[in-house]
């Protein structure tokens, strides 16, 4: 499993595409989804951050999901918004998506064979 | 030696800050000095769970929400290594504490002199600090007078340490200085 992490509009997604020569139809969106493309068999898990909010959001553990798809999926790329680097949102949930988020993202970084931070669509290797 | 340690929300920073002062402290006495205030079960739970990634570590815990100079005299193990967490806290502390709320020049300027002195009482300062300055979102007046204050106290501390490290995802990333 690879991890590919930034702020958003970094072309995190333009640059995994570039550098492994995935075809768009192997990345599973949340946003926009592929048909029949599910993030157990995808090549790709794009906007991995809006997967997990809308796992909150349904009352399931975002944190079980993530298991079972990397068991199912072990070789999959994910690429997620980094979305804990500003004030402390006021409300309660927000709070708490971007605390289980950060968690989960440091989960699968340790777990990831590489881990690349994106900024201004340049790929900086920290793992 | 100085450290500061910065990263988002969840990023694993309080870790990695452990680790590092652990480390330096080597057998030498090791304090954290905590700065937030508990005003409900959401900051509680927060408290327990960075007691419970401290414990066993050798820490001497200090709440000092305030006045960050008078943890000096609760640090009866002699000089050592310590950990303050965080700048963040300690700075919406000095600023929203009282009735009215202070300038953010003011608060800046006292921390900054109050850190300087808390690192000669120490053999090595960690500081974790907290990166809330990248969510694009125009605050009001306040909220940007408090990111003011932050930010002048982390380039001021950042100036002077020996290292700054960001931590993302769980992994440093050197900013300033080697990796410990």
């Amino acid at each position: 499993m690879e991890l590919y992490i930034g702020g958003y509009a970094q072309g995190k997604l333009t640059y995994v595409l570039k550098k492994t020569g995935i075809p768009p139809e192997r990345v599973y969106d949340p946003v926009a989804s592929v048909p029949d493309c599910a993030e157990t068999g995808a090549a790709v898990i794009n906007h991995f951050h809006i997967l997990v909010k809308a796992l909150l959001k349904e009352g399931k553990s975002p944190e079980d999901r993530v298991r079972e798809i990397l068991a199912r999926n072990p070789g999959v790329i994910v690429i997620s918004d980094e979305v804990g680097n500003g004030i402390v949102p006021t409300d309660a949930g927000e709070r708490e998506y971007r605390e289980r988020l950060g968690r989960i993202l440091c989960g699968l970084a340790e777990k990831a064979d590489r881990v690349e931070r994106i900024v201004c669509g340049i790929g900086q290797k920290i793992k | 030696m100085m450290v500061l340690i910065t990263g988002g929300s969840g990023s694993g920073k309080s870790a990695y800050a452990e680790k590092t002062a652990v480390s330096l402290a080597g057998k030498g006495p090791l304090y954290y000095l905590a700065t937030m205030k508990v005003y409900d079960g959401e900051g509680r739970k927060k408290v327990d769970r960075h007691r419970n990634l401290r414990a066993g570590k050798g820490f001497l815990t200090i709440e000092q929400p305030t006045g960050i100079l008078l943890a000096v005299s609760q640090m009866n193990r002699g000089k050592g290594t310590v950990l303050l967490e965080c700048l963040s806290n300690l700075v919406a502390n000095e600023m929203f504490a009282s009735k009215k709320i202070r300038r953010e020049k003011e608060v800046a300027d006292q921390l900054c002199a109050e850190l300087c002195s808390l690192a000669e009482h120490t053999e090595h300062l960690v500081i974790v600090t907290n990166n809330v300055f990248e969510d694009g979102i125009p605050y009001e007046e306040t909220t940007r007078a408090y990111m003011e204050a932050l930010g002048r106290v982390n380039a001021f501390i950042a100036a002077r340490a020996d290292a700054v490290t960001e931590v993302v995802v769980g992994i440093p990333v050197p900013i300033k200085g080697d990796l410990l």
